[in-house]
């Protein structure tokens, strides 16, 4: 493939930069978008689910030809001590709102669908570096080949490589990352459907909190793929490194838990999967834009953990389109200023979807609070255990019996401070 | 039902197939990390590609490309990890991911 005439190069070809090339090349823009794995999405990692509102925004009713594994009917989240656990659900009546899938397929079908309406991929191509002449980035180079072209959007996920290149930021901190490593265990879905309490074909979704995390910041998860379950662990890149404790040994203590035996038993691991999350939202550039480039998806923040859901694809999709616009209106002017690029960070706002991340901009600062991965969660198990207990010692009424289970845990009013910054947080 | 697995990273590892790049795309500046009190990078790692015996060993081959210990270790350790990812179409492939 000859490697002149691109208007826009576009690196990185996962959700953000597949969602950014369909756009334009649906305006019949020349755009290459360069991936540096075997294929779209050999590289990428996530937890498990795509909430569906950003694809069917993308691609209309085509969006249900996506590799989906399940739709997600069930959500879930347990408090867990190493031995107790305190769960609540919820079934979804509408469970199309969110499906679970895995990267390797999505990905890549995201790229082709970028594809067949014009883009040109190339894979196996490492993007090494920009073109800079006089502060503004004017292509990228990649190997031997240097790619000249109008505009650059820099899709290259949490390294976020292009965007320190380009001054946009110095390195991350590890207060701002998290660790995410997944085991991918295998199991029929019969099996799947009993266990989790599912009809055939649908799918849940759960998060854990509390033992599992060993005391850091951090939590667990498990999704149902079709014959598979993603089970995995998230924990904080500065805990990990200052606490001394194995970023991947968290797994296995998750694993070993009753609760999450039950769901694995009998079944065989065939994949184990790593990915580095940041955690500090969009003000993790100074700005998403420069002269020459915009940036978009994990490498620009463009994503959001608020405790509860988490949401990477969906933003990611999102901002990639919004990156995309942003280019197709600085074409018109033929301006690819930062101050005509700036138009991005307008846009990223006033997108009802990516909104969100300046709504819930103080949740990551919450999140760093211990006492959610350790005093609160056996709090509620504790509770919980005094609450059902039935001995024939007496019972205490519930207020009373909560009351003296914060006791040698948790001051009152720490306790109130904590709930009323959630409630001022979330 | 087969009898419950007993996993070890090492096993982990075995399930995700690697393509080795020529190019040494981790270089370390071992001498820094004899100084260094931290050595964040021995935990951070998901794939153990870090390990100390008397001093810092580094095997290129299993990295998982996550890219955290370039972090770690120039704000917390000794500022001695040179990181890249691997050449175009090299390193780790995850087939589900």
């Amino acid at each position: 493939m000859s490697l002149e005439g691109f208007e826009v190069a576009i690196v990185g070809a996962g959700p953000a930069g597949s969602a950014a090339a369909l756009t334009l090349a649906r305006e019949r823009v020349q755009v290459l978008l360069v991936e540096r794995g075997t294929f779209p999405g050999s590289k990428n990692v996530f937890g498990g689910r795509i909430y569906s509102y950003a694809l069917k925004k993308l691609l209309g009713d085509s969006w249900k030809e996506a590799p989906i594994e399940r739709f997600v009917r069930k959500e879930g989240i347990t408090f867990m001590t190493s031995d107790n656990a305190f769960s609540v659900e919820f079934e979804s009546k509408d469970p199309e709102g969110s499906f679970t899938a895995k990267r390797a397929k999505f990905d890549k079908w995201l790229a082709e669908q970028a594809e067949k309406s014009g883009a040109s991929l190339i894979t196996d191509s490492r993007v090494d570096d920009l073109i800079i002449d006089h502060g503004r980035v004017k292509g990228i180079v990649a190997g031997q080949d240097k790619i000249p072209t109008d505009a650059v959007i820099a899709c290259d996920g949490t390294t976020t490589g292009l965007a320190r290149r380009a001054g946009l930021t110095t390195m991350l901190e590890p207060s701002q990352i998290s660790i995410g490593v997944k085991d991918v265990i295998e199991l029929p879905s019969e099996k799947i459907e009993e266990r989790l309490g599912l009809d055939p074909g649908q799918g849940a979704a759960h998060v854990f909190l509390g033992a599992c995390s060993g005391g850091l910041r951090g939590g667990g998860f498990l999704y149902t793929n079709q014959d598979s379950l993603a089970l995995g662990m998230v924990v904080g890149g500065d805990d990990v490194s200052t606490q001394k404790a194995q970023s991947y040994g968290f797994i296995d203590k998750l694993r070993e838990h009753p609760k999450v035996q039950r769901f694995i038993k009998g079944g065989k691991t065939i994949e184990y999967d790593a990915h580095m999350i940041p955690e500090a939202g969009p003000k993790m550039l100074s700005r998403p834009y420069t002269d020459g480039m915009v940036v978009a998806g994990d490498a620009a923040g463009h994503l959001l953990n608020n405790g509860y859901t988490f949401r990477g694809v969906d933003m990611a999709i999102q901002a990639g389109v919004a990156a995309a616009q942003t280019v197709l209106e600085a074409r018109k002017k033929k301006d690819y200023s930062a101050n005509s690029l700036k138009a991005f960070e307008r846009k990223l706002h006033e997108d009802l979807a990516l909104k969100d991340m300046y709504t819930f901009h103080r949740v990551p600062a919450y999140l760093r609070n211990r006492r959610l991965y350790t005093t609160y969660p056996e709090l509620v198990c504790a509770a919980a255990e005094a609450i059902y207990r039935v001995d024939g010692s007496g019972k205490k009424k519930i207020s009373k019996e909560l009351r003296l289970q914060t006791k040698g845990r948790v001051s009152i009013f720490t306790l109130i401070r904590d709930l009323i910054g959630g409630a001022r947080t979330f | 039902m087969p009898a419950e697995e007993t996993l070890t990273l090492d096993k982990r590892l075995a399930l995700v197939s690697f393509s080795k790049d020529a190019e040494p795309f981790i270089v370390v500046d071992t001498e820094k990390c004899n100084q260094c009190e931290t050595k964040p990078c021995l935990y951070i790692c998901p794939a153990e590609v870090y390990t100390w015996k008397e001093q810092l060993n580094y095997n290129t081959e299993g990295c998982m490309e996550t890219g955290a210990c370039l972090i770690v270790c120039h704000k917390i350790g000794a500022g001695a990890i040179n990181w890249k990812y691997p050449s175009g179409g090299k390193g780790i492939t995850f087939k589900l991911g």
